[in-house]
């Protein structure tokens, strides 16, 4: 087992899959009908995938995604993350978890209007980071790397789609995360800044090792991918790796 | 923002209705207890009981003190009464009435006395009116109370002004001219008086006619066939009447000398003499040059010229005029009024406080005195206490020390008080507090409820943080922080809405209107009878003011703050509590 070290040096097991899922299911109910989001999902993913779920609406790859994220637990079966088991932890250790290693990027970008890119950046490391000043100072880091150096102090209503997605991004890096779980990132983008934005993770992906998901419609972004994931009606229907 | 402007509006809203009540509140202290400013607690008089059907009832039955049968306070009055407090009960006593009618009788003019007819005359008669005068010693007595401070003494007087000329006054009586019938007996004549008579007469004859012999008839004086009398009879001379009168006896000659006309009234109907007599009224009050601090009108109400003169000799000819009465005149300072051929001379205008007793014009205490022939007298005493909250209690005592006294404090006088002051400050008084108490209410909820619309529109947001990994303390501490920062901006701009408000209501000024007529202490019964109204009215203007106070503003601030806080809390709390999944697409 080969251990690498991050930039917060942080350790890092790489021979054991980031996330095994077994029988995973979610329901919810909705005005008095139980609806199965999902239906026994069995998964394993390994650190450092770039991996897309595709599927129709209501097939469930968002609720995959929030469980993925720390966002929900399921309703029964396992879901192990980085080795420690996320089904019945509280939500304070599930907070704790999604602002150490995961980190999201929203279809809607969800940046805070009234906050500078830096500031956008710099305030998912308030759980993890006190100093103000180190904060700022990882946020100008990580706009340089997304090529926004020269937009730090810009207002996200003066920021092109682009430029707010990898503001986003950028916020998603922040706290070195295990692993990014991005919803529809390119369905505010036009087709050049897609292909921008999925040349960027390529790049962060060799840059950091972060293991990369991706919910989407996009066929282009899905193609960018190493392994596709298409889920129907809750479960999944077809699970592709591309051969390298 | 749309926050901030909201808390900002309740602050401003809450200082602006906090203010105004609190104008009101300095407004009626300014206008409404001027007792306070002319450092008079308490009034003691001694009025006209409404009934008097108990005075005839009362007895001198003295009480310990004061009121002693004759020799005690108020025993050596004038006019043959003066007996003010001499029943030592509250009621009015014969004496009392006599005194008051007698100190009253002046103003019935007796024109003959004012010059032969066609004399033009003016003349000015003081009167106390109701307030009956006692010994200036009362004072003494009443500074002797326990808890009072000062006393002083005070003289206030109803003044009519007459002018005219002296009507010609004559009468013609006619008397005479009636007949006269009355019968009476002759006195009846002794023998030894009828013959002396018979005598007389004979000799008398005798000596008329020579030796001729007559006889006398035996008997009867006068009769028909008497002497004189017949036809062939002899005749009298001229002088013999008077000589025969002489042989009348004494009672016969008392007799015709006490024939008295019956006793008769003659009734005639007098034209009235025409005269064009004018009468007007004024107040008047005597005050001690020398304080300057205390009495009916203090120096701090002069509003013009110079106070009274401390020099009595040159006090002597000077007055004090209200403004209301020279407005009312034309005077101004430096004119001179002119009171029974003496002039006095217009030092300054004074003006004077609403509930007090209110005259038109001030004399030296000294000079009013001898004016109205009150030497040593006054009719009120003005009283200031130790301390403010003993008032009740002192008056309570004042009475006990002056049986009969009416003693009056600020707060029965600022009863009298009426006009649009009084019923804004009632209504202040009645919904003021309520009304900043709803308006708070109002700031706060509107804070709250704007808070929470502002927390409810940023849900996305919120799921967001809680996405990346914010508590959801650290959530609800952020969004309360931030409702406090908009407080704080919200309660800053408010203050300053607020104080425009205030300032505004303050350079508007809305006029309030303040009457007062001295009706305690300056109405007379007398001129009420004559059809006059002689009590002083003093109306004030006071311009509403809406001063900030700085608990004002603490209490708006610390609304705005609080309101703020507890709506971040409640409204973070509730966003918080959402699943953070809230923020991914579907639920966003």
């Amino acid at each position: 087992m080969t251990q690498i070290l991050n930039d917060d040096n942080r350790e890092r097991s790489t021979g054991d899959p980031l996330y095994v899922l077994k029988g995973v299911t979610r329901t919810f109910a909705k005005g008095g009908v139980t609806v199965n989001a999902l239906r026994g999902i069995d998964l394993e993913i390994a650190r450092g995938e770039t991996v897309s779920l595709e599927g129709p609406s209501g097939s469930g790859k968002t609720t995959l995604l929030q469980l993925l994220g720390a966002l929900d637990t399921p309703t029964s079966g396992q879901i192990r993350f980085d080795g420690r088991s996320l089904e019945d932890e509280s939500d304070s250790v599930l907070t704790d978890i999604r602002s150490r290693e995961i980190g999201f990027v929203f279809q809607q970008f969800n940046l805070i209007p009234t906050l500078s890119a830096e500031e956008n950046v710099a305030i998912a490391m308030v759980p993890r980071e006190s100093s103000h000043e180190k904060r700022i100072a990882r946020a100008n880091e990580l706009l340089g790397q997304v090529g926004l150096a020269h937009r730090l102090g810009h207002l996200p209503s003066r920021l092109s789609g682009g430029e707010q997605q990898r503001v986003a991004i950028a916020r998603a890096l922040a706290n070195s995360p295990e692993v990014i779980i991005a919803d529809e990132p390119t369905g505010n983008l036009d087709s050049t800044n897609a292909s921008e934005f999925m040349a960027l993770l390529d790049d962060l992906r060799q840059q950091f090792g972060v293991t990369i998901i991706i919910a989407t419609h996009d066929e282009d972004v899905a193609s960018h991918t190493g392994r596709r994931l298409r889920i129907r009606d809750g479960s999944i229907s077809s699970d592709t790796t591309k051969s390298v | 923002m749309v926050t901030a402007i909201g808390l900002a509006a309740g602050v401003g809203l809450v200082m602006g209705i906090i203010g105004v009540s609190q104008g009101l509140s300095d407004a009626q202290n300014k206008a409404l207890s001027p007792l306070n400013s002319v450092g008079t607690d308490i009034i003691v008089t001694r009025t006209v009981a409404p009934t008097l059907s108990t005075a005839t009832t009362t007895t001198t039955t003295p009480s310990n003190g004061f009121g002693g049968g004759g020799g005690g306070f108020g025993g050596g009055g004038r006019s043959g009464g003066g007996g003010f407090f001499a029943g030592g009960t509250s009621s009015l006593n014969s004496s009392d009435d006599a005194a008051l009618a007698a100190a009253n009788s002046s103003v019935i003019t007796d024109l003959a006395k004012l010059g032969p007819a066609g004399t033009k005359f003016t003349h000015d008669f003081f009167v106390p009116g109701t307030l009956i005068t006692f010994p200036s010693q009362a004072v003494s007595t009443v500074a002797n109370v326990k808890g009072v401070k000062s006393a002083v003494g005070a003289l206030s007087l109803d003044a009519l002004h007459e002018t005219g000329t002296v009507p010609k006054i004559t009468a013609s009586v006619k008397t005479g001219g009636q007949t006269i019938s009355t019968s009476v007996k002759a006195p009846v004549l002794t023998a030894a008086e009828q013959a002396t008579e018979r005598t007389c007469i004979q000799n008398l004859i005798t000596k008329q006619l020579g030796s001729t012999t007559t006889t006398i008839p035996g008997s009867g004086t006068g009769g028909g066939g008497g002497f004189g009398g017949g036809g062939g009879g002899f005749r009298f001379g001229a002088g013999a009447s008077s000589a025969f009168a002489k042989c009348l006896t004494p009672a016969q000659k008392a007799y015709q000398q006490d024939v008295v006309v019956p006793e008769q009234t003659v009734n005639e109907v007098l034209n009235p003499p025409t005269t064009n007599t004018s009468t007007s009224t004024y107040t008047v009050a005597g005050v001690n040059p020398a304080d300057t601090t205390s009495g009916l009108v203090t120096k701090a109400q002069l509003v013009k010229g110079a106070w009274l003169s401390s020099t009595p000799s040159v006090a002597k000819s000077q007055v004090l005029v209200t403004t209301a009465y020279a407005s009312q005149k034309g005077l101004k300072v430096g004119d001179t009024l002119t009171i029974n051929k003496v002039g006095y001379r217009i030092v300054g205008l004074v003006n004077p406080t609403l509930t007090g007793d209110v005259s038109d014009v001030y004399f030296s205490i000294s000079n009013l005195q001898t004016l109205s022939t009150n030497s040593n007298r006054i009719n009120e005493v003005l009283v200031s206490v130790d301390n403010a909250n003993d008032v009740n209690a002192v008056a309570k005592a004042i009475k006990k020390a002056l049986p009969g006294a009416t003693v009056l404090t600020s707060a029965s006088l600022a009863d009298q008080v009426t006009g649009s002051l009084s019923n804004a400050r009632k209504l202040a008084n009645d919904l003021g507090g309520a009304l900043a108490l709803v308006v708070l209410l109002a700031a706060f909820l509107i804070a709250g409820l704007l808070t929470l619309s502002s927390v409810s529109k940023r849900v996305r947001e919120i799921g967001s943080l809680r996405a990346i990994g914010w508590s959801r303390g650290r959530v609800v501490r952020q969004i309360m922080a931030e409702t406090l920062g908009i407080g704080v901006v919200g309660g800053v701009i408010g203050i300053a809405v607020g104080a425009v408000i205030c300032l505004i209501i303050g350079a508007v000024g809305p006029a309030l209107s303040v009457s007062s007529t001295g009706l305690a202490v300056g109405a007379s019964k007398v001129s009420g009878l004559l059809g006059q109204t002689t009590s002083a009215t003093v109306a004030r203007t006071v311009h509403l003011t809406a001063p900030i106070h700085p608990l004002t503003i603490v209490i708006a601030f610390a609304g705005a703050l609080l309101g703020g806080l507890i709506a971040g809390a409640v409204g973070g709390w509730r966003a918080a509590r959402l699943a953070p999944a809230s923020a991914l697409r579907d639920l966003g």
